[in-house]
């Protein structure tokens, strides 16, 4: 038999290559916690998918954001720069190319750095200060 | 914005799960950040039976600022306070993350009814009654869920009167003794409330405390 193919149309798709979802049974949906949309979705504040919002994998745990979420969630105090699912202090695997946001993103993690050793630096003194004064009484 | 569709798809997601026993329900149809939740008191606590009311508002920033929660219910528990309802739970305040939503938060307390931090109170008088006679307070906290968190068909509380000193954990008898001095009902509550006196089990010296009593009620009275 001779088949003529008159007209074909292709289809693609895809999805995110994350560590976590490295199930062979198949593909399972995953959602960014902070904005409970699956990751090949955007973040509420984009039109497209994929590299205009991209995803960022946590290296010191494996919690994978939308790397606008995350972002957003770093930029609050409140955050202390931990990462909202097991409140580690949240590191993130480096892509090959870097982006401004992505720059934006370890700036902001330096920044709770910072301010962690500082508070821990404050907390010694005021250990130190205290051990002095004791010091004094004694004398 | 970011939050209208979280909100959104939060609502949607508590509307299907049945077995969570937590409902959300929009104060208004057009506004998703005026919420009011529900949830069943725990079973084997004080507060089996009640269901309880939490209104929930959102603010600009959800997910990334705590949900502000606080019970409509009345409810007699250490880190509630009993008279404005507010909540004392850190996920609500510093440890709140935005992987937190508010259906687990509902849980969380739901999970707080169940175990109490007396040591970290919102509601002092209320915690002072729960480390000072534990059978007390559930006592009290029993009587709160009956009288303002029974389901209104549930016809069980329709006829209770309300009895005054029940409402603090104070025991009816001294309310009498001191009725019977001449003293106002009203009065002797409020004077043994602010002295924090529930009941005279286990007090040693029963008449300096009752000596003690009468001075703040004839002061009282004057």
């Amino acid at each position: 038999m001779k088949v003529k193919i008159l007209e074909w149309k292709s289809f693609a798709t895809w999805h995110w290559d994350l560590a976590t979802s490295a199930d062979d049974s198949g593909y399972v949906e995953e959602l960014c916690g902070i904005c409970r949309v699956s990751f090949d979705g955007t973040c509420p504040n984009c039109k497209y998918p994929g590299d205009d919002c991209p995803i960022v994998l946590g290296s010191g745990c494996t919690h994978n954001f939308h790397l606008h979420c995350i972002l957003k969630w770093l930029e609050q105090e409140s955050s202390k720069g931990l990462c909202p699912m097991c409140r580690q202090i949240f590191t993130f695997k480096e892509p090959e190319q870097t982006s401004d946001v992505l720059i934006n993103l370890k700036t902001l993690i330096d920044g709770h750095r910072v301010m962690r050793e500082r508070f821990q630096q404050g907390n010694e003194q005021e250990f130190e200060a205290f051990g002095a004064d004791q010091d004094l009484q004694m004398a | 914005m970011s939050r209208v569709k979280r909100i959104a798809k939060e609502l949607e997601e508590c509307r299907q799960d049945s077995q969570s026993g937590v409902i959300l329900k929009l104060n208004n149809e057009n506004d998703l950040t005026h919420l009011t939740g529900y949830f069943k008191g725990p079973p084997g606590t004080p507060y089996q039976g009640g269901v309880f009311q939490v209104n929930i508002d959102i603010p600009n920033e959800y997910p990334f600022k705590p949900p502000q929660m606080k019970f409509t219910t009345k409810i007699y528990h250490p880190n509630i306070s009993s008279v404005t309802g507010a909540i004392c739970l850190d996920i609500l305040k510093d440890a709140w993350t935005p992987i937190l939503t508010l259906k687990s938060s509902l849980i969380s307390l739901q999970s707080l009814l169940q175990s109490p931090e007396p040591n970290d109170p919102q509601d002092a008088e209320v915690a002072k009654h729960y480390l000072s006679n534990k059978a007390g307070f559930e006592e009290t906290a029993a009587y709160w869920t009956k009288l303002y968190a029974s389901p209104e068909d549930g016809g069980e509380f329709g006829s209770v009167q309300v009895s005054d000193s029940a409402l603090y954990g104070i025991d009816d008898e001294i309310v009498g003794q001191f009725e019977n001095m001449g003293f106002p009902r009203d009065k002797t509550i409020e004077v043994l409330r602010r002295m924090g006196v529930k009941s005279f089990k286990g007090v040693g010296n029963k008449p300096e405390l009752e000596n003690k009593i009468l001075e703040e009620l004839l002061k009282e009275c004057q």
